[in-house]
């Protein structure tokens, strides 16, 4: 098992994909670097459908960590 | 029908206002907030609206959002129905019904919950402009 990434609406479209793997054991704030997200701000994280915003929490086998712009629905 | 639903089709605000109505013999009072699809935004035409979810997360979060607004506020059921799909200016997206005894704590649990919906939903609308497509960015 792997850390499951996914993005969504503009950063999806930003970085041409909806999800991706990392390794586990690096924080969120590293992960967001890694997938070339770290210039896209505001940015929303959730870890397995939870809200986060503790980015130095470490991302552990399993995870489903999702990168997400502001939401607009309603 | 499920009480909490993201969908792509369309709903009745009829049929949600009587589910939640038959439910309960002491409700005395409905609010209903409706959102629609608007034609113009930020100074341009909007010709349609194409949403896009984290489904699991979506589901889950407006799950919270009525286990919390039925703790926080004195009101007896409340409904909230959000529409994933394409549509066009005046067509239906979000639906809040929210029965109580009376109806201060049924207005403020349905403004409460849009509020947060709004605020905690992982849902996200791309607007069709003449200029092109466009995501839309949170409105508060």
């Amino acid at each position: 098992m792997t850390v499951r990434v996914l993005f969504f609406g503009s950063v999806a479209e930003r970085l041409g994909r909806g999800s991706a793997e990392a390794e586990p054991g690096i924080t969120l704030s590293e992960l967001v670097r890694r997938t070339g997200c770290a210039d896209m701000q505001p940015l929303l994280l959730a870890v397995n459908q939870e809200q986060i915003r503790d980015t130095e929490y470490v991302v552990k086998d399993g995870d489903e960590v999702a990168l997400m712009p502001p939401f607009s629905g309603g | 029908m499920d009480a909490v639903r993201i969908q792509e089709s369309d709903f009745s605000i009829e049929q949600e206002v009587d589910a939640l109505r038959s439910g309960s013999r002491r409700i005395g009072g409905i609010a209903t907030f409706m959102g629609c699809a608007r034609d113009f935004s930020e100074g341009r035409d909007v010709y349609s609206i194409r949403f896009e979810q984290y489904a699991d997360m979506a589901e889950k979060a407006m799950r919270t959002l009525r286990d919390e607004a039925m703790d926080r506020f004195d009101i007896i059921e409340t409904r909230i129905i959000h529409r994933v799909a394409t549509v066009h200016a005046g067509d239906r997206i979000v639906l809040i019904v929210v029965g109580a005894e009376h109806r201060g704590p049924a207005f403020d649990a349905c403004r409460w919950i849009i509020d947060e919906l709004k605020r905690r939903v992982p849902i996200w609308k791309k607007e069709t402009t003449p200029d092109g497509e466009s995501w839309v960015s949170a409105h508060p």
